[in-house]
């Protein structure tokens, strides 16, 4: 099990990605911008409204995105900076205060590990 | 020992003015020719503590005879027996308390003498003066004592037999005891006399069963401690039928008080009257301080909080009448007239109203009148509305402060504001999708939905798993708002209901579904709506790549089929048993189908989990 557990990417939002620090999370977040410069970061606004810099991974090829909601797994380099590991598309429409209460609720000591898988 | 008793004593005590101190300090020598204990019921005690024993007395001068109460600190004489019936004393100190409009004699100090046949031949003191209506007098002679020392009393003067019977005034031979509150009914106590004004009487109603049949009707009495209701059956209900007319106030007495059937009643009383051969009931024509109807309105605005199936009392403009229609009931198979009327109050909200059978018919009242109806059943249907049960009753312009209020408002304003109904947003009809009543497929089949007495409309979430495809659709007739069946006859097609030929039907689906959650499975008939849901189609386009695929190969057909399960819908369904040839079935019928918003439903999942229940 604990070989499972330490792979776990629970959703988060901004404000708790310094209390994961390290770890691999997921991020349900909106695309801002991106980076033009180094074209492998980009702004992306999560949940709660926080903004947080993906670092994009580095093959060659710039990363265009398809949609504007997107989910970045990756591991949290600090407080504002995830290090993508893997991104799916959510679609152009999400409802993210949705997403945002879900996130709270799946951290709430009551559900989390019983009721929400990470 | 003979003892001389001071005549002229009663005289004195029951005349003399209130602080008139040479009477009340100077000592009387007086007879005692009754003691009975009373208890009293208003707190001469401390707080907290049972109010203590009262003795009320007879005291004889040997001319006349005066009613007394004995002051709490002599109790203790009568608990030795020192004092008691027959017995002589000096009373030292008395005073004299005025209690509605009579005096009572309170006596504060006494010294006993001694023993002795009775003296004299007193009688009542003012017995002549007596006013007529006895009744209420002599209950006022006794502050709070309530109604048990009334029978005391007339049985406590066995010695004055001249001055009772005279009494009673009017026609009645029968000496009226005092007039109880209907709250002190109660099986214990027979001797009772209500006056109350009967505030609803319903109508003659026929059973019969196994065990026989009869007839029997209901009436409310009221007055101002409550109210009861009285049951008189069979010949007895022929005799008082005509005779208890609502509106009117009887005395009511000798009826078996027994009880309640609360199934049969929504009052709140313990016991109810049953109205029996020897009951008699004499019209009241004493129109003073009579009870009057008591409502408690709630606003129409206010409907919403009380639960379906409540009572209530409302009062409102009537706006709209519809005219007479009937429907048949499902239970006894009789056809009952109806006609709905809609109410209109000052909190801007309307609400349809039902009226039954007689008050259907019977109603005729002109427009925009107001009606005070009491006793009203809450339904919820098209989210809230009310029906007139056997228990109800209106009146029409009722003598009331709410009604000139309501009659100024509508005068002024009313008549032009629009009104709003109550939706069907927290009380769906049976048609909605409600979200909080959602039940899994085995709740439904465990809780036996659709069996008589059970609900039979619940909502559901499930998905399709398999879909029956032989009979998928029936040749429907096109014409506006006909779905029948129509039958081929060489080229066209004909619709018996609409009388009329089509040349091409209007395919309508009809379809057996197999649909599935988490707990069980369930088939389940949905028309044509389901189906263009399900499909995407509609069933006449579905037919055609049928009938294509059939040439080639059913493949195409497959794939519309194949597509359309393992989709999940939100269900508004209906249960309903059938039988045919001995086997009965409860068939699921859908109503609605809703397709999934996954953004609404999860938001729905989420205030859930924030709630109190998640806690």
């Amino acid at each position: 099990m604990s070989a499972l557990e330490r792979e776990i990417s629970p959703r988060v939002n901004a404000e708790m990605l310094p209390k994961w620090i390290g770890k691999t999370v997921r991020l349900t977040c909106k695309l801002l911008n991106f980076d033009s410069e180094s074209e492998r970061s980009f702004r992306v606004e999560a949940s709660d409204g926080g903004q947080v810099v993906i670092q994009a991974i580095n093959t060659g090829e710039p990363f265009r995105p398809d949609d504007i909601y997107l989910e970045v797994i990756g591991k949290v380099i600090d407080a504002t900076t995830i290090s993508m590991l893997g991104c799916i598309g959510m679609g152009n429409e999400l409802d993210m205060k949705l997403v945002n209460d879900t996130v709270i609720l799946i951290h709430d000591p009551r559900f989390f590990g019983k009721m929400f898988s990470y | 020992m003979a003892f001389q008793l001071s005549t002229g004593s009663c005289e004195k005590l029951q005349t003399a003015p209130q602080n008139d101190t040479s009477v009340y300090e100077a000592p009387h020598t007086l007879q005692f020719l009754s003691v009975k204990k009373v208890h009293g019921a208003t707190a001469s005690g401390t707080p907290n503590q049972p109010p203590p024993d009262r003795y009320r007395i007879i005291l004889s001068d040997g001319v006349h005879f005066i009613q007394a109460m004995l002051a709490t600190q002599l109790n203790h004489l009568i608990l030795d027996g020192q004092l008691q019936r027959n017995t002589v004393a000096v009373i030292e100190k008395s005073t004299c308390n005025l209690v509605q409009g009579k005096r009572l004699i309170i006596v504060l100090d006494l010294k006993v003498l001694g023993s002795m046949e009775k003296l004299g031949e007193p009688i009542q003191f003012g017995a002549s003066e007596e006013s007529t209506s006895g009744g209420a007098d002599r209950q006022g002679s006794l502050p709070g004592a309530g109604p048990t020392p009334a029978p005391v009393a007339s049985s406590s003067t066995p010695a004055a037999k001249p001055a009772v019977p005279s009494r009673a005034p009017g026609a009645t031979q029968r000496s009226r005891t005092s007039v109880y509150p209907i709250e002190g009914l109660s099986p214990y106590q027979n001797n009772w006399t209500i006056k109350a004004r009967v505030t609803q009487k319903s109508e003659m109603k026929h059973w019969s069963n196994q065990r026989g049949e009869g007839k029997l009707f209901n009436v409310t009495f009221m007055d101002d401690s409550g109210e009861i209701r009285g049951t008189a059956f069979n010949m007895v209900a022929d005799d008082l039928y005509p005779q208890l007319q609502e509106g009117k106030v009887y005395y009511v007495s000798k009826a078996r008080v027994n009880l309640a059937k609360k199934k049969f009643s929504n009052l709140t009383n313990d016991y109810e009257l049953g109205l029996e051969k020897g009951t008699e009931i004499e019209e009241c024509h004493d129109t003073t301080n009579l009870p009057v109807m008591k409502y408690n309105f709630v606003p129409l605005s206010g409907l919403e909080q009380i639960a379906k199936d409540g009572m209530c009392d409302v009062i409102g403009v009537v706006k709209e009448v519809s005219s007479l229609s009937s429907i048949t009931s499902k239970a006894t198979q009789k056809e009952i007239p109806k006609r709905e009327l809609t109410l209109v109050d000052k909190s801007g909200f309307s609400v349809r109203l039902t009226l039954w059978g007689k008050q259907a018919e019977g109603y005729d009242a002109e427009e925009n009148v107001i009606i005070a109806f009491k006793g009203v059943r809450v339904g919820d249907f098209g989210g809230r509305s009310l029906s007139m049960v056997s228990t109800s009753s209106m009146q029409i312009n009722p003598d009331i402060q709410e009604c000139y209020d309501l009659r100024g408002w509508y005068d002024s304003q009313g008549a032009q504001t629009s009104f709003h109904a109550h939706s069907n947003m927290n009380a769906a009809t049976s048609f909605g999708f409600r979200h909080e009543e959602l039940r899994s497929l085995d709740d439904v089949k465990q809780a036996g939905y659709g069996m008589p007495d059970r609900p039979e409309y619940f909502s559901t979430r499930a998905t399709i798993m398999h879909i029956k495809s032989d009979n998928l659709s029936y040749p429907a007739c096109p014409g506006p708002n006909c779905q029948k069946k129509v039958t081929e006859q060489g080229d066209s097609w004909r619709c018996e209901k609409c009388d009329k030929s089509y040349p091409a039907p209007e395919h309508r689906y009809i379809m057996s579904m197999s649909v599935a959650d988490h707990s069980g499975q369930a088939w389940v008939q949905g028309f044509n709506d389901v189906g263009t849901m399900v499909f995407g189609m509609t069933a006449n386009e579905l037919l055609e790549i049928k009938a294509r695929n059939i040439e080639r190969d059913e493949g195409q057909f497959n794939l519309v089929l194949h597509k359309a399960i393992c989709s999940t819908y939100n269900l508004s369904c209906r249960a309903k048993q059938d039988t045919f040839n001995e086997q009965t079935r409860i068939r699921y019928g859908i109503s609605r189908i809703y397709p999934i918003n996954y953004r609404e439903e999860a938001n729905y999942l989420k205030d859930l989990l924030y709630s109190p229940w998640s806690r």
